[in-house]
C-alpha cells in the first residue's frame, strides 16, 4: 500500500497543486519509504486482525470573543469513521478547546485531514501563514504528514490555507499508529502565522494509543496545563462521549471507579501539578508519587481509584496565585 | 575535528589505567584513591580497574567575547570538549584559567573534592568521583557566567555492557553498546540556544556551534545526550520515540529543569518514519519563538547524513578569525546602560580607545558596550545570563526588506534567542518590558564604503516595528533613533551635573545612510560620513536653582542605576526633604542586592513604603523614617508599579513580565492572590505603570504587550480592554494617569508619541500627537508659530494633577509636556534631560501643587510648577526649580555610593501621599502641613 498521497487537493483553479513540484525534490526517498512502510504495514495487520483505519476530518475556527475583540482558535471535529462505522456523534458540534481526543489502538492506521475555517485563510500575505497544520507527536508519520511548514521540513507547507509558498484548501496526513506507540500524546498546529503555529492559541488536542487490550476506565480526563489555566475535558469511558471542555473544568467520576488522567502541558511555563490527596504510580515506574512536574508538550499519565472528593492544582507560583485549579468531584 | 575521546584527552605521565581496556569493566567500581586501585590489580588482576583520567582544560575567551573550554592545546570550543568515563572512574582535572574573569569547575551531582574559583592566570586541581552512571554538566562555577561557554558533558557509562536501548519500528526495544553507536549528538540547551558537538563512532569530536543541523542515515544508531544549564526547556525531536531513562515509557519530550538537567537517549534515525528533516526544538513557546530550533537530517540510505554547522564563535564577524557563518552574543543583564552587553563589549570599548596603539580598532572610540558588526549570514544571539527578570528580545527596527523580520516573542520569559540575519543594515533589538534596553547590530556588505545603517539595495532605508516602512537613515528621525542608542547605552555619554560639562561621543566610523548628505560637513561621496560629527563637545551643564518654594514633606525617587559598594545589582532611592530641597537619605539595601528599583507607593499611614525591583521578582517594603528593609517579598517576573487601593490600603504589584496584578493585603507581607490582565488562554498582557480610580474600584493597567489600556474590577473582573493602537501598530502603552473624579483615564503610548484620553467605562474619547510639531524627515516644525517646538517624543509617566487640572508627561526624549485636561490640548513643552523618565506631583507649601519629574540619564530632579500663581490657569506652568540627586556629607546612608552617582532617575514619590482618595485617609499629623483645598482637592 501507499502510505502517502497528499496533499489531498481539491483541485480549483484558486490553489495550486504540488504534485509537479512533489516529484522532484525528494524523488528518492519517497518510494523507498513507501516501499519500507508497505512491507511494515502489511507484517503488522497480518500479526493483528483487530487493526482499524480511522478517516478523520478536522476543521480549525475563531472562537467567540472575550467580550473585548480577542478571539481564541479551536479545532473542530467534522467526521471521524473507524473501519467505516461513523463514530462523530462522540464530539462536540462545537469546536472545543481542547481540540477533540482522538482514541486509537495499536496497529491502527489513520487519514486525517485539516480544513481551514478561519476567515481570511485562503488569501496569501507574504511573510505571514494563514495555514492551520496537524502535528501528532508519538505515531509514525512520514515527512509529508509532519504538519510544519517548507522552511522546516523543505518539501511542501504541510497544512490548510494560504502557506508562505503554497496554498491547499485540505491537507490530508497519514499515521501509522505502530506497535510502540502506545501512550497518550498532543496535536497541534505548527503553521499558523508564523513556523511555530499557535498551539498557544487554542490549536491543540490529545490521541490516546492505547495498547491492544488495555483495560477500561470508567472516566478518561484530559487536562491541558497552560499558561494560567488548565484546558480540560472528559471522556465517559462506556460510551466514549467527550465533554466539558474548557478552563478548569470540574471533573466528575463515581466512587470506587477508576479513573485516567491525561496531562499534558502547553505555552512557555513548567507547572508542579498536584491532585490533592491522591497518589499515583510514576509513569514506567513503581513508584508513587503525589506530584509532577511537567513541561510543555511532556504528557504524564496515571490512573486512580476515585474515592474522594478534590481538586486538582498547578503549584507554580503565579498560576496557584491566578487560580490555576479544579474541582474533582466523586460521587 | 579536534580531539579524540577517553585516549586523546589523557596526560600520561600521571595515569595508572587505561580505559581502552573495556574488558576489564565488568565488574563493580572500587572506591578511594589511585593507590587503593593500584594496590588492587597487584592482588587480583581480574577485579575492574577504575581509570584515573588526567585532563588539562583552559577556560578561555572567543574571539566573539563568549568564555569557552579548550582541551589541551586544541581550539577552545562551546559545548566543551564531552569526557566518556566509566562508572567508578576518578576525573582528575587540570583547570587553567586564561580569561579575564574567575572561573571555577563544579559537576553538579557527582562529587567533587574541590571547588572555589581560581584567579585568571592560574591553574588548579578539581578531582571529581564518577560514582553514578549517567550524563552531568560540568560548569564554571560564575553565579550565571558560565551560561556564556563554560560548560561540557561529562559521560558515565556502565563499566560494561548496553549503554542505552533504542525502539525499532515494531516497538521492540533494543539495546545497545557503545560500540554499535553510528555516532552521537551532545547538545546543550543553553538560554534560547542550543550548543552541539558530534562524536563519531571513532571518538572525534567535533563543535558543531549554535543552533547545528546533526545529520545521519537512515537507520543509524544515534545517541543524543541533551544537558541544560539556566532556565528549564522541553526538548522536543520531530516523529522519534525514545525510553525516558531507567523504563520502559516511551517518550518523545523531556523536561530539562531550570538551573542543570540531563537526558540521554538513543534512537534509529528515521525509524517508522523515514529521511527527512526533522526538525528539533525547545517546546516552550516563547523559546520557539526565540529561535531555539534546528533540524536533525535524516539522509537516506546512500546519502552522507553530515551534519551540518551551525553559526561559529569563530566565524565572519569584526575581527572574527574564520570564513564561516559567525556568531555575535549579547549577554542580557540588569547593568545600566548595557542591558544588551556584547560579550565582547569591553574588549572592543578597549581597543577602540585613542590611545590603544597597534589595535585594529585604534581611534574608533566606541563607548557603548551593546553595539556589534557581523557579516551577512552570521546570527546574533542573546543568553539572559545576568538578569533575575523576565524579558523580551524584540526588534525595534531593521533594514527595509530584511527577511524573518521583527524577531518577537509572544510574552516575556527566562531565557536567551538567536537569529540569523542575512540582509545587509543595522538592526536596533529591544526588551518590550524593559523598552530602553537597546542592542544594536550592523550587519555590514563587505563590497559598500563604510557600515551599513540601512539595507543597500533599498537606497540603505529602514523600518519600524509601530509601521513606518522606507524611512531613509538621513531623516531626522533616524538621526535621533542612533542618538537616543549612543546615549543611552553608554554612560560616558550622560549629563553628569557634578562635572559642569557635556560631552557626546560617537564612534568615528564612516557609515553608509540613504541619499543626499544631510550635513554640510558630508561632502566626499554624498553618504559615507563617521558617526562621530554628532559628537557634542564641551557644552556647558548648568545646574540651575532650587524651587524658590518649598514643598511639603519628603520626596522619594528611584535613582535606579545607582551604584553602591556593598551590592552589585545596580540602584538606590533617593530622599530628598523638600523643606531645604537636600538628599536626606540615601536607601540601597545591600543586605538584599537590591536590583534596580523602579517605583513606590506608600501605606495610608506613610510609615511603609513599598518599592518594586523591576528586573528582578522582589517587592520591598522600606520603613519610611529609617529607610530600613522591612521584609523583602518573592512577588512574580519584573514587577513594575505598585499602589494601594484607597479603600483598604491592599497593596497591588503590575507584574510586568507576566500576565496580571498581584494582592498583597493590607498589614500582611504574604501574595493572596493574583487578578488576571486578560481572559484564559490570551496572550499576556504584561502590564507596566498602572493606576486606580479615587473610589479604589477601578485599576487601570497600560498592557505593553497586547498595546490596549485594561480596566478590571479592583476584586477581579475585566471590565475593558480599549487598543491605543490607532492606524498603526505597537503604540506599546506604558503609564497611567486618572482625574481625581474618575472621570478621565490618561495613557502615554511610548512608540505612537501620543497620550489616549478614554472615559471610565474604556471608551477610547480622543488621541492626543505629542509629536504634531515634528516631520520625521526633517526634524521639528513650528506649526502654530508659537516661536516653540511641542514635541513629546517617547512619553512615559503621565500623571493627573490631584486637582485634575494636568497632565504632567514626562518625556524621553528630553522634554515635559503638560495638556490640559479641559481642553485635552497641550499648553507647555518644557524643557528636561535625556531619558526623561518619572513623574508624580506633592504639595507645595501653602497651597498648589510640584510635579516631580526623573531622568534616567541626568542626575538632577527637575521640580514643575503647574501653575504658580495659583490662579487655576496652567498655561504658565514652568519649571520651579532643580534639585542634585547626588549624595552629600550630611546624607544618610546604608551603603557608599560608588558609581553613576544619582543617576537613572525613574519612580518617584512624594510623602504625604496628596492624591484624592487617599490624601483624606492621611493621619491628622500629615493633614497638618496641607491647606483645606490640598485635603479635599475636589471638594465635596
Amino acid at each position: 500500500m501507499s502510505f502517502q498521497s497528499n496533499p489531498l487537493c481539491s483541485g480549483t483553479g484558486l490553489f495550486e497543486s504540488s504534485y509537479a513540484a512533489q516529484s522532484t525534490p525528494h524523488a528518492v526517498f519517497k518510494p523507498l519509504l513507501a516501499l519500507f512502510l508497505g512491507v511494515m504495514m502489511s507484517l503488522l495487520l497480518n500479526g493483528n486482525s483487530l487493526a482499524a483505519e480511522h478517516v478523520i476530518q478536522l476543521t480549525a475556527e475563531e472562537t467567540r470573543d472575550d467580550g473585548f475583540g480577542n478571539k481564541l482558535l479551536a479545532y473542530k471535529m467534522l467526521s471521524h469513521t473507524i473501519g467505516g462505522t461513523n463514530v462523530t456523534h462522540r464530539y462536540s458540534t462545537e469546536a472545543t478547546i481542547p481540540g477533540p481526543t482522538i482514541e486509537l489502538t495499536e496497529g491502527d492506521t489513520v487519514k486525517i485531514s485539516i480544513l481551514n475555517a478561519i476567515p481570511g485563510n485562503n488569501v496569501p500575505v507574504p511573510g505571514i501563514s494563514k495555514q492551520v497544520s496537524i502535528h501528532v507527536h508519538g505515531v509514525h508519520y512520514d515527512i509529508l504528514s509532519d504538519g510544519t511548514l517548507k522552511v522546516i521540513n523543505k518539501l511542501f507547507d504541510e497544512g490548510a490555507g494560504a502557506g508562505l509558498e503554497e496554498t491547499y484548501v485540505v491537507y490530508e496526513y497519514k499515521w501509522n499508529v505502530a506497535p510502540g506507540t502506545a501512550g497518550t500524546w498532543a496535536y497541534h498546529d505548527h503553521n499558523f502565522e508564523t513556523h511555530n503555529g499557535a498551539e498557544h492559541k487554542g490549536l491543540f488536542g490529545a490521541i490516546i494509543v492505547n495498547p491492544i487490550g488495555a483495560p477500561q476506565y470508567a472516566k478518561e480526563y484530559v487536562l491541558y496545563l497552560g499558561d494560567d489555566a488548565f484546558w480540560g475535558m472528559e471522556i465517559n469511558g462506556a460510551n466514549k462521549k467527550q465533554s466539558k471542555h474548557g478552563p478548569n473544568p470540574t471533573l466528575s467520576a463515581r466512587e470506587d471507579t477508576r479513573v485516567r488522567f491525561h496531562l499534558i502541558a502547553l505555552g512557555t511555563d513548567i507547572h508542579t501539578f498536584k491532585l490533592d490527596g491522591y497518589h499515583w504510580f510514576d509513569p514506567g515506574t513503581h513508584n508513587l508519587i503525589n506530584q509532577a512536574a511537567i513541561g510543555p508538550l511532556e504528557k504524564h499519565v496515571f490512573s486512580v481509584k476515585a474515592e474522594h472528593s478534590s481538586q486538582y492544582e498547578d503549584k507554580n507560583l503565579s498560576n496557584r496565585l491566578l487560580g490555576m485549579r479544579g474541582k474533582f468531584n466523586v460521587q | 575535528m579536534f580531539s579524540k575521546r577517553e585516549d586523546q584527552y589523557r596526560d600520561d605521565k600521571d595515569n595508572t589505567m587505561n580505559t581502552s581496556t573495556p574488558s576489564r569493566f565488568n565488574r563493580p567500581m572500587l572506591q578511594g584513591a589511585k593507590w587503593m586501585v593500584v594496590v588492587v590489580a597487584f592482588l587480583a588482576s581480574s577485579v575492574a580497574w577504575a581509570a584515573v583520567h588526567n585532563i588539562a582544560l583552559t577556560a578561555k575567551a572567543l574571539p566573539n567575547g563568549q568564555l569557552a573550554y579548550a582541551l589541551g592545546g586544541n581550539e577552545a570550543v562551546i559545548p566543551g570538549p564531552t569526557l566518556f568515563v566509566k562508572k567508578g572512574d576518578t576525573l582528575s582535572i587540570t583547570l587553567t584559567n586564561s580569561t579575564e574573569v574567575k572561573v571555577g569547575f563544579e559537576i553538579p551531582g557527582l562529587s567533587a573534592q574541590n571547588a572555589g574559583r581560581i584567579n585568571p592566570g592560574k591553574t588548579k586541581k578539581f578531582t571529581v568521583k564518577a560514582n553514578k552512571e549517567g550524563a552531568y554538566a560540568y560548569h564554571g562555577d560564575m553565579g550565571g557566567k558560565e551560561l556564556l561557554g563554560l560548560f561540557g558533558a561529562v559521560i558515565v557509562d556502565k563499566p560494561a555492557g548496553p549503554v542505552d536501548s533504542y525502539i525499532e519500528a515494531n516497538g521492540n526495544i533494543v539495546p545497545v553498546s557503545q560500540a554499535q553507536l553510528d555516532k552521537q549528538f551532545v547538545l546543550f540547551m543553553v538560554g534560547s540556544t542550543f550548543w552541539g558537538t558530534e562524536i563519531s563512532s571513532d571518538g572525534t569530536q567535533k563543535p558543531l556551534w549554535a543552533n547545528p543541523n546533526p545529520g545521519a542515515v537512515e537507520n543509524d544508531i544515534v545517541r543524543f545526550h541533551i544537558l541544560s544549564v539556566g532556565p528549564g526547556h522541553t526538548f522536543h525531536l520531530h516523529a522519534h520515540r525514545w525510553l525516558k531513562t531507567g523504563t520502559r515509557e516511551i517518550i518523545d519530550t523531556k523536561l530539562l529543569k531550570e538551573e542543570f538537567d540531563t537526558h540521554s537517549f538513543t534512537i534509529k534515525a528515521g525509524s517508522g518514519v523515514g529521511a527527512g528533516d526533522w526538525q528539533y526544538h525547545c517546546h516552550l513557546i516563547a523559546h520557539m519563538e526565540a529561535g531555539m530550533h534546528g533540524s536533525f537530517k535524516v539522509d537516506p540510505v546512500g546519502g552522507d547524513g553530515a551534519s551540518l554547522v551551525g553559526a561559529s564563535p569563530y566565524g565572519r564577524i569584526l575581527l572574527g578569525p574564520k570564513d564561516e557563518p559567525g556568531l555575535v552574543t549579547f549577554e542580557v543583564s540588569d547593568e545600566p546602560a548595557s542591558w544588551f552587553r556584547s560579550a565582547r563589549g569591553d574588549a572592543i570599548v578597549k581597543l577602540s580607545d585613542p590611545a590603544a596603539n597597534g589595535s585594529p580598532l585604534q581611534g574608533v572610540d566606541i563607548k557603548t558596550k551593546s553595539l556589534e558588526v557581523m557579516s551577512p549570514g552570521s546570527s546574533v544571539n542573546f543568553i539572559m545570563s545576568d538578569t533575575n527578570g523576565a524579558h523580551t528580545i524584540s526588534s525595534l527596527l531593521w533594514p527595509t526588506g530584511a527577511h524573518h523580520m521583527p524577531f518577537d516573542q509572544s510574552s516575556a520569559y527566562r531565557g536567551g534567542g538567536i537569529v540569523k540575519l542575512d540582509t545587509p543594515g543595522l538592526y536596533v533589538f529591544t526588551c518590550k518590558v524593559h523598552p530602553y534596553m537597546f542592542a544594536a547590530v550592523i550587519v555590514d556588505d563587505p563590497a559598500t564604503p563604510g557600515l551599513d545603517l540601512g539595507n543597500p539595495q533599498q537606497d540603505f532605508k529602514i523600518d519600524l516595528v509601530t509601521g513606518i516602512k522606507g524611512l531613509p537613515t538621513s531623516s531626522d528621525l533616524a538621526i535621533r533613533l542612533l542618538q537616543t542608542f549612543f546615549i543611552t547605552t553608554a554612560p560616558p555619554n550622560w549629563q553628569d551635573y557634578s562635572s559642569g560639562v557635556w560631552n557626546v561621543r560617537f564612534p568615528t566610523i564612516p557609515v553608509q545612510i540613504s541619499g543626499a548628505p544631510r550635513d554640510p560637513n558630508l561632502t566626499e561621496g554624498g553618504i559615507a560620513a563617521p558617526l562621530s560629527i554628532l559628537n557634542v563637545t564641551n557644552q556647558t551643564l548648568s545646574f540651575g536653582s532650587t524651587p524658590v518654594t518649598p514643598g511639603v514633606g519628603e520626596v522619594w525617587a528611584n535613582t535606579q542605576f545607582e551604584k553602591t559598594a556593598h551590592k552589585y545589582k545596580p540602584g538606590t532611592t533617593t530622599v530628598v526633604d523638600t523643606t531645604n530641597w537636600t538628599v536626606k537619605r540615601k536607601v540601597a539595601l545591600p543586605q538584599i542586592n537590591n536590583n534596580n528599583p523602579h517605583n513606590m507607593w506608600t501605606s495610608r499611614d506613610q510609615s511603609v513604603i513599598y518599592q518594586t525591583q523591576w528586573f528582578d521578582n522582589k517587592l520591598s517594603m522600606i520603613e519610611r523614617e529609617t529607610g530600613e528593609l522591612i521584609k523583602n517579598i518573592q512577588v512574580g517576573y519584573s514587577p513594575s508599579h505598585v499602589m494601594t487601593l484607597p479603600t483598604n490600603d491592599d497593596i497591588t504589584i503590575a507584574i510586568n513580565g507576566e500576565n496580571g496584578i498581584y494582592i498583597i493585603p493590607a498589614g500582611t507581607t504574604k501574595v493572596s492572590k493574583m487578578l488576571p490582565t486578560q481572559g484564559q488562554g490570551h496572550i499576556s498582557a504584561n502590564p507596566h505603570g498602572h493606576w486606580i480610580s479615587s473610589d479604589g474600584s477601578k485599576i487601570v493597567t497600560p498592557n505593553i504587550n497586547t498595546h490596549d489600556i485594561g480596566i478590571y474590577g479592583a476584586q477581579g473582573g475585566i471590565q475593558a480592554r480599549t487598543p491605543t493602537s490607532v492606524n498603526a501598530p505597537g503604540a506599546h502603552p506604558i503609564a497611567i494617569g486618572m482625574m481625581p473624579d474618575s472621570s478621565k483615564i490618561f495613557a502615554a503610548n511610548l512608540l505612537h508619541h501620543s497620550l489616549s484620553v478614554l472615559n471610565e467605562s474604556g471608551e477610547l474619547l480622543n488621541t492626543i500627537n505629542l509629536i504634531d510639531e515634528y516631520d520625521p524627515m526633517t526634524g521639528p516644525v513650528d506649526k502654530n508659530g508659537n516661536g516653540e517646538f511641542e514635541l513629546g517624543i517617547l512619553p512615559i509617566q503621565s500623571p493627573v494633577s490631584p486637582d485634575g487640572k494636568a497632565v504632567v508627561i514626562a518625556t524621553m526624549g528630553g522634554s515635559i509636556v503638560i495638556v490640559d485636561t479641559a481642553t485635552e490640548k497641550v499648553v507647555k513643552t518644557l524643557p528636561c534631560d535625556p531619558g526623561c523618565h518619572g513623574a508624580n506631583f506633592g504639595a507645595k507649601q501653602g497651597g498648589g501643587y510640584y510635579a516631580y519629574v526623573t531622568t534616567k540619564f541626568s542626575n538632577r530632579l527637575t521640580v514643575v510648577d503647574i501653575d504658580p500663581n495659583n490662579d487655576g490657569d496652567i498655561s504658565d506652568a514652568t519649571i520651579a526649580g532643580h534639585v542634585s540627586l547626588v549624595d552629600t556629607p550630611h546624607t544618610a546612608k546604608d551603603d557608599r555610593m560608588s558609581e553613576l552617582p544619582g543617576f537613572g532617575g525613574q519612580g518617584v514619590l512624594a510623602v504625604p501621599n496628596v492624591y484624592n482618595g487617599w490624601v483624606q485617609k492621611l493621619p491628622a499629623v500629615w493633614k497638618a502641613g496641607l491647606t483645606s483645598d490640598q485635603q479635599n482637592p475636589i471638594g465635596h
